[in-house]
């Protein structure tokens, strides 16, 4: 066929009648497409829900870490190998910063830390060095406490 | 679509029960400075035998703000030591210094007993306490004097050497009675100097100390800190005989656990 004939044939086309394809053809061709589609839509609607619950179980595991933190735990069950050196309660003031408050407090004789939870601003207040700008958030700190039950020192532990 | 459903209904639920706080946490500060978590150890600096007693502690704390306004609390406590040198302290945690608890007040029950070698820490709210194993360097009768026993922490280093740089004056006060024992006084005057405290005028510390050398105990002492205040601090209603020895034991409704709560970040 050279481009003359070809041409000729795209005129004939053309000008021709619409052709269509039968209706029973028509029909089954849009059945199949509605059919496919709908597949579609609901794998789309599956995968939003998986997506749901991976990222359901992923806040879960996050909030599980961050609950264990929180747990109390004895020493050794998180580092069973320094259990001993911990529990000998009284090396243990070492690393307590000491407030400039306490300077002039008599010796202590017998000392108590507690666990307490204040804002940040406390902790300057009692002479704690804060570098950056104090926040609302609290934190939690071990405070010694001396036998009258004023402050000697403090140890941030959040 | 109704199993979904449930999924999603599970896993809320879930991420809502993991998100309730734990039994240690208390929850921010409220209307107060700080909110009490819970007591984590306690310990003697030395052990002293052959002079028991049991006493009430009165502790005022005073600040007057730049405006004129005062900050004044009180906190009370009450201690005891048994002839062996085992130690009780039980204390309200209403306030710290001037700093107030936020909520009702708890209470924290500190027992010393280096005759077995242990340290408790009661929780009378939760009926438990912690056990925990305590150095045994030092044995019954044996007791270090303070000086010594301070030299041995980083902590107390730490406050020796800022001390050492003031200018300190001491003034006997000689031998008073007090709530029945003898004591001996003392006042000791620091001066910080302007330039190290950055303050226009030189700052004057006033430490007043009555000790026991029978009980060696303070039985007073009175802190006055233009920076912090004022803080009294007094021994009352001291008894001499021998506390009940069940006072130094763990209550046996007390569920008792090993240890005590780790550091958070280690």
């Amino acid at each position: 066929m050279n481009e003359n004939e070809l041409m000729d044939g795209l005129r004939e086309l053309r000008g021709g009648e619409p052709r269509e394809a039968p209706r029973h053809v028509e029909e089954r061709l849009l059945a199949e497409f509605r059919k496919r589609s709908g597949r579609r839509q609901t794998a789309w609607w599956q995968a939003g829900v998986i997506g749901a619950i991976a990222a359901g179980i992923a806040a879960l595991v996050w909030l599980a870490g961050v609950t264990a933190n929180r747990a109390p735990h004895t020493v050794a069950e998180l580092r069973p190998e320094a259990a001993v050196l911990e529990s000998v309660a009284e090396e243990d003031t070492s690393d307590f910063y000491p407030l400039p408050a306490a300077e002039a407090l008599p010796a202590v004789e017998t000392a108590m830390v507690v666990r307490v939870e204040l804002p940040m601003s406390s902790l300057r207040l009692m002479g704690y060095p804060v570098n950056e700008e104090p926040s609302g958030e609290p934190v939690q700190a071990d405070v010694l406490l001396g036998q009258d039950g004023l402050a000697r020192g403090v140890r941030v532990v959040e | 679509m109704r199993v979904y459903s449930h999924v999603i209904v599970a896993l809320l639920a879930g991420a809502c029960a993991f998100a309730q706080p734990g039994p240690y946490r208390m929850g921010r500060p409220g209307p107060g400075d700080f909110a009490f978590m819970g007591g984590e150890f306690g310990f003697a600096r030395k052990v002293v035998t052959g002079a028991p007693y049991s006493a009430q502690v009165v502790t005022q704390s005073s600040q007057t703000l730049a405006d004129g306004n005062r900050i004044q609390r009180s906190t009370s406590a009450s201690v005891a030591r048994d002839s062996e040198g085992r130690t009780r302290s039980e204390r309200t945690m209403g306030a710290i210094g001037t700093m107030s608890a936020s909520g009702s007040p708890s209470k924290a029950v500190f027992i010393h007993d280096p005759v077995a070698g242990m340290s408790y820490v009661l929780d009378p709210g939760k009926r438990v306490a912690r056990q925990m194993q305590v150095s045994s360097r030092r044995a019954p009768g044996t007791a270090d004097s303070a000086a010594e026993g301070r030299s041995r922490h980083g902590f107390s280093e730490q406050s020796a050497g800022r001390q050492s740089n003031r200018t300190a004056q001491t003034v006997d006060l000689g031998i008073q009675t007090m709530e029945g024992v003898a004591a001996q006084g003392k006042r000791v005057t620091r001066m910080i100097p302007a330039n190290r405290a950055g303050s226009e005028r030189d700052i004057e510390v006033v430490t007043e100390t009555w000790y026991s050398p029978d009980l060696q105990v303070v039985v007073m002492s009175k802190t006055s800190d233009p920076r912090f205040g004022e803080s009294i601090y007094k021994l009352t209603n001291i008894s001499r005989g021998e506390p009940d020895h069940s006072l130094f034991a763990v209550p046996s409704d007390y569920s008792v656990q090993q240890g005590r709560p780790p550091r958070l970040g280690q």
